[in-house]
């Protein structure tokens, strides 16, 4: 316990885990009808929040690299939580992670800032929600230890859920219901898989583990890895979504506050992707390996089918919304591809996308809370009257769409060429052509809304962008505009860690096939130090010299 | 030899928190009778008898067989012991507000109350069949008794009759069951039976008396197809009251049935463990789907009550070392949060009658912001989300079902939850998503009865996130059964 408050004081990750469900306390003591007292401390706190998250990544900056953080207690070891189960409070960061926690701390004042008009009632349980739901995602990006994962993930449903049925539009219990049965379905399922886990790891070693790098000793036969691998991995292509899961995903963002969509799309649906890359697809390698044509097809059929039903979408935040379907597609087929071109620009991807997602959400809430309306239908010149609004639409918009020189390009471009070095040339092809119609679907988006004369009277007298909406963008667009021209900066910091991750797989790929469950204690040790380098790189090049 | 019997001084001493409950039980009655001035003193008499029976209970050291063997005292009885007084206090201190609201007496509810936590004690430490009955009588007598304690109100008696009819039936099952072992075994000990069920030729009439016994504790346990008693039961019977019946008869059941059980597990027919499982998966299936379709909110804690007991059968299909502490941990977690909820219910529906509607509660969250947390709190430990303690429960459930090799059960689990976090959503969302429909009129909602609420909810809440000391108490009572 002392330990615990000793981290929680000092610069650690402990503190940047809860530091917004500490938040929450004095929150509780403001009145009601103080809204902008709320607001102020609220967003005061978010403003704490991205500091104190800047100065750890800061410190574990070295080199281009990522030195990974961890939480120990005095002992030098991970706090125990749970003695009798193994349970350990083991929190590190390392270069996966940190891009994510990172984007999760630097969209909340946004977010709040996003949120200061459009959320008419209930300001104080709105923060508190969206805080407790920041502590959710932080601790599962963080969490070394499976039970701890499983823990923060189930504490993300519920204030998610308060999010959409509270503040949501107006079929917001029926969405809201929906992404909690879903995410619920899922995650019940990985929980078993979990426990099942450390049974074995159990009755193999004689004590109780949940630890990240204990379970991956495990060596499980191919059919117990199918079953696992199925259990893990249908809760995070849930959470993605990946298609055929995916249909929470549009009631939930269009119903949802616009605060809510945007972490929603910025971070919730990353946790899908990230569960996958860290867990799912090195936990069980032989599964993977074996599904991964599945889940290939699954994600193309995402990419075109969410770029086909967002081009033909009426209303503005579904386009959106099926835009993110497409896009996480991209992501998914990226980490299928096994290379670490493509898993670097997966990894990109997320963020990428929960930037310019995140904006378009944002800007489409602006223009709700200026017309109560998103169809497109209702819009239309909007450039006219509005020129810093349709600045940025059209700038997150082509973002989104892929622009060279913007952050959605480096991504999109990472993916398709580290896929088709991995041998996927037909799937990079159709890929290749999700691209096309992203540009297709959001270029009609910008005509229909902002270009061409103005229809409706009511347009004609729209505000323009406030001082503080330009405040809530510009440092989205800069972010997009750096990773798009400066790349190398942005990827270089988790580079050496999803080599790590890969070479893992690979080498565990390689293992022998087990008949049945058994320890591998080689395989990874305790302290995750550089594993040597199981694949060499070199030898190919060495191999073509003489012929060149 | 002298005709008197002296109870030896250890057998006494061994009785203690049993006696002083009974105790406190005639005293409040009493006090209600001879000094009609003194009724704002019964609840904190009664819940200080309980607190003190509770300390000796968990203070003194388990002293083994006591009275000749008819009575045990291990870990597994003093931790379901302490289940039970927690369960008996939070009812206590929940039925103040109650009693006063609806203008009922006082001396002989907490009497009542106190006297059907002794038997729920005893039966949780009879190891021999007739004083077995004596406990179940003595509980069920009460039971009945507070059933109908509203008596004006028609419910309220319908419950209690129904309730007594049935519970009447399942005794005589219980009886008939004791007399068909005893005239086999030629024992009511229950640790001498086993043999004559075991051994190579078994005894069909032993056999049959023994699921005569299940039969008559599934009963208690309101498992599946032995539950419709319940809502009818719940539905009538005064809110605070409830959260005793739902909990304290139910924890003693199951140690019972453990008991049971263990005479025929490891080594005998498997056709014992089936049953088990039999009974678990009606129960989850039958106590969530029908909750699915309840509109009352004490109808649906009823079912969800029966999907919860079926849980709690998993770890009992196949009796092991460790099947104690998935038991121990869900039975508190529960104990916790029903309490929890069915007190808030009994301070926010001030009419007592016909039906306690969930959407009569809308919008109230934020007219009561303490209870509607705290009700919250309860519903997601009731469906069994971090971090409460109802999850870690379920959780110790899962790996008891997958160390005994029963992973279809544990599906079973995954598979009814949903459903069960399905219905439990539906209250928060009234609470938080929906426009108010009535005024609050005519509630009562004193210090007590809040802080009854807070214990309860707070209780999950705290120790599902630092469920540490509890479970490693808990793993002591992983030795013999």
């Amino acid at each position: 316990m002392s330990d615990f408050l000793g981290l929680l004081t000092s610069n650690s990750l402990t503190r940047v885990v809860f530091f917004p469900a500490l938040a929450c306390l004095p929150l509780l003591f403001f009145k009601n009808e103080a809204e902008r007292q709320i607001k102020l401390f609220a967003l005061s706190a978010s403003f704490i929040q991205l500091a104190i998250t800047l100065v750890l990544v800061v410190g574990g900056l070295s080199g281009g690299g990522f030195e990974t953080l961890r939480d120990v207690g005095a002992d030098g070891k991970p706090l125990s939580w749970i003695a009798r189960y193994g349970v350990t409070f083991d929190l590190r960061m390392d270069g996966i992670s940190m891009p994510l926690v990172l984007l999760t701390s630097f969209l909340l004042p946004i977010i709040l800032l996003g949120s200061w008009r459009g959320i008419e009632r209930n300001w104080k349980g709105y923060a508190i929600s969206m805080f407790l739901l920041t502590t959710g995602i932080l601790g599962a990006l963080l969490a070394f230890d499976l039970f701890l994962f499983y823990i923060f993930w189930e504490v993300m449903l519920v204030p998610m859920y308060l999010l959409i049925g509270i503040w949501g539009g107006e079929r917001r219990v029926y969405a809201a219901v929906k992404f909690f049965l879903y995410t619920m379905a899922g995650s019940l399922l990985m929980l078993l898989g979990i426990v099942w886990m450390a049974w074995t790891y159990q009755s193999l070693s004689g004590e109780w583990s949940f630890s990240y790098f204990a379970l991956m000793e495990l060596q499980l036969p191919a059919s117990q890895q199918a079953w696992l691998f199925g259990a893990f991995a249908l809760a995070f292509a849930i959470k993605v979504p990946l298609f055929p899961f995916h249909t929470w995903l549009p009631d939930a963002h269009v119903e949802a506050p616009t605060g809510g969509s945007v972490v929603l799309a910025g971070v919730l649906l990353k946790l899908g992707t990230y569960g996958l890359l860290r867990f799912a697809l090195p936990f069980f390698p032989h599964a993977a390996d074996r599904f991964a044509p599945i889940l290939i097809t699954l994600s193309l059929i995402g990419i075109i089918y969410g770029a086909l039903v967002a081009w033909v979408q009426e209303d503005f935040k579904k386009l959106v919304a099926y835009s993110s379907v497409a896009h996480l597609g991209f992501v998914v087929l990226g980490l299928v591809a096994f290379d670490l071109l493509a898993w670097q620009g997966s990894l990109i991807q997320m963020v990428n996308h929960g930037l310019s997602t995140g904006a378009l959400f944002l800007l489409v809430g602006m223009l709700y809370d200026r017309r109560h309306t998103k169809k497109f239908a209702d819009f239309g010149g909007l450039a006219k009257v509005m020129p810093w609004f349709a600045f940025f639409l059209a700038f997150s918009a082509l973002a989104s769409v892929g622009l060279p020189g913007l952050n959605g390009f480096v991504g999109e471009f990472l993916i398709l060429v580290g896929a088709y070095k991995a041998g996927l040339v037909f799937p990079t092809m159709v890929a290749a052509f999700g691209v096309v119609l992203a540009a297709i679907y959001l270029l009609k988006a910008l005509h229909e809304s902002l270009w061409g004369p103005i229809t409706k009277d009511e347009n004609r007298e729209l505000e323009d962008l406030s001082l503080r909406e330009i405040l809530t963008l510009t440092p989205l667009c800069i972010l997009m505009l750096a990773i798009g021209v400066a790349p190398q900066a942005f990827l270089e910091p988790s580079e050496a860690d999803l080599d790590r991750v890969l070479s893992t797989y690979e080498a565990r790929l390689a293992g022998p096939a087990v008949t049945k469950p058994s320890l591998d204690r080689v395989m990874m040790a305790d302290e995750a130090p550089a594993i040597p380098d199981l694949v060499p790189a070199v030898p190919d090049l060495v191999e073509l010299e003489p012929g060149l | 030899m002298s005709d008197l019997y002296i109870i030896p001084g250890g057998d006494l001493a061994a009785l203690l928190p049993e006696l002083i409950l009974c105790g406190t039980g005639v005293l409040v009655l009493l006090l209600d009778a001879f000094m009609p001035n003194s009724k704002r003193l019964l609840p904190p008499l009664a819940a200080i008898g309980t607190l003190i029976a509770g300390w000796f209970l968990a203070a003194t050291a388990p002293s083994g067989a006591s009275f000749g063997g008819l009575l045990e005292s291990s870990l597994l009885t003093v931790a379901i012991g302490c289940v039970v007084l927690v369960s008996t206090l939070l009812a206590i201190l929940a039925s103040a507000s109650y009693l006063r609201r609806e203008n009922l007496g006082g001396g002989e509810y907490f009497a009542l109350l106190l006297w059907c936590a002794t038997g729920v004690l005893l039966m949780s430490r009879a190891t021999e069949l007739i004083t077995l009955f004596v406990a179940l009588e003595l509980l069920s007598i009460c039971l009945y008794s507070l059933a109908g304690y509203h008596r004006r109100l028609s419910v309220a008696t319908e419950a209690a009759i129904k309730y007594f009819l049935l519970g009447a039936f399942v005794s005589s099952f219980v009886l008939y069951g004791i007399a068909l072992l005893y005239g086999e075994a030629g024992t009511t000990r229950i640790s001498e039976i086993g043999p004559y069920l075991t051994s190579g030729d078994v005894s069909p009439l032993a056999a049959l008396g023994l699921l005569l016994l299940i039969c008559g504790f599934a009963f208690k346990m309101s498992l599946a197809p032995f539950h419709a008693w319940a809502p009818d039961a719940y539905q009538g019977a005064p809110s605070p009251f409830v959260v005793f019946l739902s909990v304290a008869p139910k924890a003693a059941s199951a140690v019972v049935l453990v008991r049971l059980l263990a005479l025929v597990m490891p080594g005998g027919d498997a056709g014992w463990a089936d049953l088990i499982a039999l009974l678990a998966v009606l129960s989850m299936a039958v106590g969530n789907l029908v909750a699915l379709a309840q509109r009352d909110i004490k109808r649906m804690l009823a079912y969800s009550g029966i999907a919860h007991m079926g849980y709690l059968l998993v770890p009992m299909v196949t009796l092991s070392p460790g099947s104690y502490e998935p038991l121990v941990v869900y039975l508190l977690a529960y104990a916790l949060m029903n309490a929890g909820a069915f007190t808030v219910v009994s301070l926010l529906y001030s009419e007592p009658g016909e039906q306690h509607l969930i959407s009569e509660l809308s919008g109230w969250g934020y007219r009561f912001p303490l209870l509607g947390v705290c009700l919250t709190i309860c519903m997601l430990s009731l469906g069994g989300i971090p971090p409460t303690l109802g999850f870690i429960g379920k959780y110790m459930i899962f790996v008891q079902a997958i160390d005994t090799g029963h992973l279809a059960l544990a599906l079973v689990i995954v598979a009814t939850s949903l459903l069960g976090v399905f219905y439990y959503l539906r209250v928060v969302y009234t609470l938080y998503m929906r426009p108010e429909v009535r005024e609050p009129s005519g509630l009562v909602i004193d210090l007590s009865g809040r802080i009854a609420v807070v214990l309860a909810a707070f209780g999950t809440l705290i120790l599902g996130t630092v469920p540490g000391p509890l479970l490693d108490w808990v793993k002591g009572l992983g030795s013999g059964y």
